[in-house]
């Protein structure tokens, strides 16, 4: 029987992983069976880092023949190692699921004894877990790099997600701070499972779908010298080219000393302007040029798209009551749901700014870039605006950091993520 | 003014309405949030049926998302829900049509509140509700929302589980879904008596210490934890218990 020392020991390792959402898939419960997916995904509980935890994130183990720099689990590392049966990973998630702590399972694993060997075992618990315990729920299943095609294609068969971590944004930095991985045995899987979806979808295959919530990646971020810009165009690529569901990030956390790392953590606020950046290009319409040189870093001053607009000031102020969709979603002070909700009122009625101000749009913020019924209040000044937008922005950041553990939940609904 | 006070069913509520409508200055409320000035007159609404469904039927033609709109809001916990509700409707049938999207007006901004505070906690507590499991397998749900929500939440359940028997209790309300593995029942209960299984100390204990593995602790954000999750519901969650 699983007992609390081995479980500390396979979370402790697992848990950097920041990928917790369970979104996305529309898995429905089959006769007999336990469980099943919301599209919208379902946060169970927070730690107080603030994490959602939605899945039971484990290791099957931590026993690790590569040496990767970052890594607690590295081959060189003097840590205790353990390890988890099939059989134990199908009991605890069962358990831990009708208890309604978890969503569902996101299995990962330290390569033990070959790649192949490991995807194997990754493989049989996921098919296990479904067939003979009947599990319904949701699955996320990290893919080892160098496995065997064909046993990552089975694997997608009868999981939600896939991820494949990138970690690295630079094949420099990997052969520095993971020599045995490389640039390909990373992205050739994720190629494949795209071309798979890819295939379902063009042939409308509707059960049996290989991983029904698609692919997602993580970069840490501060542990190599890339810049923003660099990061943001390998995670466009990544959204437009590959269709991946989400890019994560992860600001560095010094858990291993080495001469090859920095000694001090990247910080959450790069991490947030990221994603914050992240989801202008999903969601926004902006494109990454827009956004931030190739050689640059976001402004940590204030937010990417009040930067874009500062820069773009020739465009405002625009007019609430016939602006179009595109233009609204690219006021600062304006969110997705506030455009949307600007798109349907003003069939009914023309604008003020106090309607504005119900409908939740920040007001402070956007009345610099918006004329309501011609009127405007905002300032004329570039220097006084940036001042202004600064001020407001710092105090937003002390509240929003971290936003990486926010639940999609929030916004699926208005912006259409699935 | 004329008061009229409704018993909490949906029936009667819309009994309401029907006597209501053409009263300019008239108040629907629930007994509990009367609050009466001089001068007003009270009148006690009993369900009637055919009234209801005249109305019903009136909404549906008008906008088939109505019914639905006023089942969300009936559950909310604030005290003016009825008659945001009685609002909503007159604006319905006085525009012909529906009214969601005029957000610029006050009732709409406020069904919408109020409805979204409804469905807000309904989502948040599919994640925090915490079952337990008895000696016969039954699982027990015991939990104390804001709305009334208990049958709005019990179908996520049943799908989910689908032959497996719960119990979803509102011990606040005193109302509890009973689930058989076929049918979902409402039914008022005041206490349960639970034996637990004998694995059930086991899991939790694991799942505690699992809670305590995956928090990283060098990185504390102890007031985002307590905006997603807030202290009212952590009444119920093992994991916050010591
Ligand atoms: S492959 Fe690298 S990152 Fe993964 S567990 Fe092994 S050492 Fe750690």
């Amino acid at each position: 029987m699983l007992d609390a020392r081995r479980l500390e020991i396979l979370t402790e390792s697992a848990k950097y992983d920041v990928s917790c959402s369970s979104s996305g898939s529309k898995r429905v419960n089959a006769k007999g069976g336990l469980g099943n997916a919301s599209v919208g995904g379902i946060c169970h509980s927070f730690t107080p880092d603030g994490r959602c935890i939605s899945l039971l994130k484990i290791l099957m183990s931590n026993d690790c023949l590569y040496d990767c720099e970052y890594c607690p689990n590295r081959r060189s590392a003097d840590v205790p190692r353990a390890s988890i049966t099939p059989d134990e990973i199908c009991e605890l998630t069962i358990n831990f699921y009708k208890r309604n702590y978890i969503e569902g399972l996101f299995l990962s694993s330290a390569v033990f004894s070959s790649p192949d060997r490991t995807m194997e075992a990754l493989c049989e618990t996921v098919v296990k877990l479904r067939k003979i315990y009947n599990f319904n729920g949701y699955i996320h299943l990290k893919g080892i790099p160098y496995a065997d095609d064909a046993l990552i294609m089975r694997a997608a068969k009868y999981v939600d997600r896939m991820s494949f971590n990138i970690e690295l944004p630079s094949e420099k930095s990997l052969k520095l701070l993971a020599p045995q991985k490389t640039r390909d045995s990373l992205i050739l899987p994720m190629k494949k499972l795209s071309a798979a979806r890819e295939y379902d979808k063009q042939n409308k295959i509707r059960s049996g779908k290989v991983i029904p919530a698609g692919q997602t990646t993580q970069m840490i971020i501060g542990a190599s010298p890339e810049s923003d810009g660099q990061i943001l165009r390998l995670t466009e690529a990544l959204y437009r080219k590959m269709g991946l569901k989400r890019v994560y990030y992860s600001s560095y956390i010094p858990v291993v000393e080495s001469p090859k790392l920095p000694t001090v953590g990247a910080g959450l606020l790069r991490e947030h302007r990221l994603y914050q950046a992240d989801w202008l290009i999903r969601f926004y319409g902006f494109d990454v040029d827009e956004l931030c040189g190739e050689g640059d870093n976001l402004d940590a001053d204030c937010d990417p798209k009040c930067a874009w607009a500062m820069r773009n000031m020739q465009l405002f102020p625009v007019e609430v009551n016939t602006a179009p969709l595109e233009m609204l979603l690219r006021v600062p002070g304006i969110g997705a749901r506030g455009a949307y909700r600007i798109i349907n009122a003003r069939k009914y009625t023309a604008l003020d700014f106090d309607n504005l101000a119900k409908m939740r749009i920040i007001i402070k913020r956007a009345k610099h870039f918006i004329t309501c019924k011609g009127k405007f209040y905002g300032s004329e000044s570039r220097g006084a605006i940036k001042a202004a937008l600064m001020l407001d922005n710092r105090a937003e950041n002390a509240e929003q950091l971290s936003m990486f553990s926010s639940p999609d939940v929030a916004v699926s609904a208005i912006t259409g993520e699935i | 003014m004329i008061y009229y006070v409704v018993d909490g069913s949906e029936d009667c509520f819309y009994t309401a309405v029907f006597d209501a409508y053409r009263q300019k200055d008239a108040i629907i409320t629930s007994e509990s949030n009367l609050q009466t000035e001089l001068e007003s007159r009270i009148v006690e609404v009993t369900a009637d049926a055919e009234k209801a469904e005249r109305v019903r039927k009136k909404l549906r033609q008008l906008d088939g998302g109505a019914e639905n709109d006023i089942h969300l809001a009936l559950r909310s916990c604030d005290p003016l829900r009825e008659n945001t509700a009685f609002g909503y409707i007159r604006l319905i049938i006085e525009k012909g049509g529906p009214v969601r999207k005029m957000l610029a007006h006050p009732v709409v901004l406020e069904m919408s509140d109020i409805t979204g505070k409804v469905t807000g906690e309904l989502h948040k507590l599919k994640g925090f509700l915490r079952f337990m499991e008895n000696a016969q397998g039954v699982l027990y749900a015991p939990f104390s929302p804001d709305n009334d929500i208990t049958d709005l939440i019990a179908p996520h359940f049943a799908e989910r589980f689908k032959n497996q028997r719960f119990v979803i209790h509102d011990v606040r309300r005193k109302i509890a879904a009973l689930y058989d593995g076929e049918q979902i029942i409402l039914t008022s209960v005041d206490s349960a008596e639970i034996y637990l299984s004998e694995y059930e100390k086991y899991f939790e204990d694991l799942w505690k210490q699992y809670y305590k593995s995956v928090n990283i602790a060098s990185r504390p954000h102890e007031k985002q934890m307590k905006g997603y999750m807030p202290v009212r519901y952590w009444k119920f969650l093992p994991e916050k218990q010591r």
